[in-house]
């Protein structure tokens, strides 16, 4: 499959797969997954810089449409293209002129999790800080963004893991 | 000026990413003022649409509450229905006889919608156990129904919870009669089939066909006159027999019993003491 199509189709299935299903999840009270966020992440390595924070920007306002947060998820979205590119450069060694798309494969195990770890709570924390605007709840804040995260990784693992190649 | 314009070009990124989140961030604050931003919320048609659609699968997770509640409601109406006949049949001017006046006795009822929480249909001896009890005004003896018709009568009640003997258990017989031709007879289970009962004591002169409905006889004051209990299936009579024998499809499909309406008949404590009586004067 061309890889252009590859991603329409990743981002209207994450956006469903976040609208329906995920955001009628409140497990706990503390847990919300925002696994959209796959999509940023597995754009490929080489895609346009302004590219991906406009397709980022995209992507957020969808959510946001959906979920009446106007603004917020594009924020972390925007934040999580635009440190992209550096985390993929402080974990893997890709050469120039290569455009893999990120993966167990491409990166290697460890720098794939450390990768996809790093990003989802940064996009996490951005969220639930601006959902909060204060530090009022301290713990509690940071309960949500550490066990959401948790989630989100878990669940973005595992989509990847099911990917053969 | 060459200078700066390589400036700009060289972190032309950074920048879009700074406007990008200034637009956000500006969207953000200005949310607070929620009515200014409805484009783009969830009152969008696109938006809305799909949450239609959303909707509409997750709804049919939700019918159980919503039987529930339709049932809780359609006994209130019946309830209702009950006390106006009743109102109205004090009203209405009598035949001749001015003796008869008082209501006549198959309106004196009330129901309370009760949920089966469980119930068996393959042993010999089945029970049903309703979610309702003393709390809600179920007492022993009082018959059970469900929209289809005859389903059992209440064996013993706790606080929260009602244990029925269904015609499934060859432990009770309820008597009805031909809708048609007003003979009566117990119907019992023979611990076969759940769809089917047996009639018995009906005599060989009476005249039967196949589909005669059968209902409650209100003999008893368990159930009143006139609930449906089943149709004939089939009969048979030997050359010797003095009664048929007869094969009842139930009214009910105890298979899918779900909800049931509990018979409260109100007079029935005055019906029992003067039976009683009477008994205990012959004796």
């Amino acid at each position: 499959m061309p890889i252009v199509l590859q991603n329409i189709f990743r981002f209207i299935l994450l956006v469903l797969f976040q609208v329906l299903v995920l955001n009628n999840i409140q497990f706990l009270g503390y847990i919300n997954p925002y696994v959209y966020i796959l999509f940023i992440l597995a754009l490929p390595v080489q895609t346009p810089r302004w590219f991906a924070l406009v397709l980022a920007f995209a992507l957020g306002l969808t959510i946001d449409a959906f979920s009446n947060t106007m603004g917020m998820h594009a924020f972390a979205a925007v934040m999580v293209a635009f440190l992209r590119n550096g985390t993929i450069k402080l974990f893997t060694a890709i050469e120039e002129g290569n455009n893999p798309t990120p993966s167990f494969h491409t990166f290697g195990v460890s720098a794939y999790v450390k990768y996809v770890v790093l990003l989802i709570f940064v996009h996490h924390a951005t969220l639930f800080l601006l959902e909060a605007f204060s530090f009022y709840h301290f713990w509690l804040l940071l309960a949500k963004i550490v066990l959401s995260s948790f989630v989100t990784v878990l669940l973005v693992l595992g989509i990847q893991s099911l990917n053969k190649k | 000026m060459k200078n700066l314009i390589n400036f700009l070009i060289q972190y032309s990124v950074v920048f879009l990413f700074l406007f990008l989140e200034v637009i956000s961030f500006t969207m953000i604050v200005k949310n607070q003022e929620y009515q200014k931003s409805i484009f783009l919320s969830s009152s969008n048609s696109a938006v809305s649409g799909m949450y239609e659609w959303s909707n509409s699968v997750v709804e049919f997770f939700k019918l159980r509450a919503a039987n529930d509640n339709l049932s809780e409601e359609n006994t209130a109406l019946k309830n209702q229905i009950i006390n106006l006949e009743n109102k109205l049949s004090t009203l209405e001017p009598r035949t001749k006889d001015s003796i008869h006046f008082r209501i006549p006795p198959e309106m004196e009822y009330q129901f309370i919608s009760a949920k089966v929480i469980n119930s068996s249909t393959n042993k010999l001896q089945n029970y049903i156990t309703l979610n309702k009890g003393t709390r809600d005004g179920i007492r022993p003896d009082m018959g059970v129904i469900s929209d289809e018709g005859v389903v059992g009568i209440v064996k013993t009640v706790n606080d929260k919870f009602a244990v029925v003997i269904p015609i499934l258990n060859p432990k009770i017989e309820i008597n009805c009669k031909f809708k048609r031709s007003n003979y009566s007879g117990p119907l019992d289970w023979s611990g076969e089939d759940y769809r089917y009962a047996n009639l018995k004591d009906i005599a060989r002169h009476v005249e039967l066909a196949l589909g005669d409905t059968l209902i409650t006889s209100g003999y008893t004051s368990t159930f009143p006159e006139g609930i449906p209990v089943g149709n004939i299936e089939d009969f048979k009579i030997k050359e010797s027999d003095a009664y048929y024998n007869i094969k009842v499809k139930l009214a009910v499909n105890f298979r899918t019993l779900s909800h049931v309406k509990v018979i409260n008949y109100l007079n029935y404590k005055e019906q029992k003491d003067l039976e009683k009586a009477s008994e205990e004067q012959n004796n």
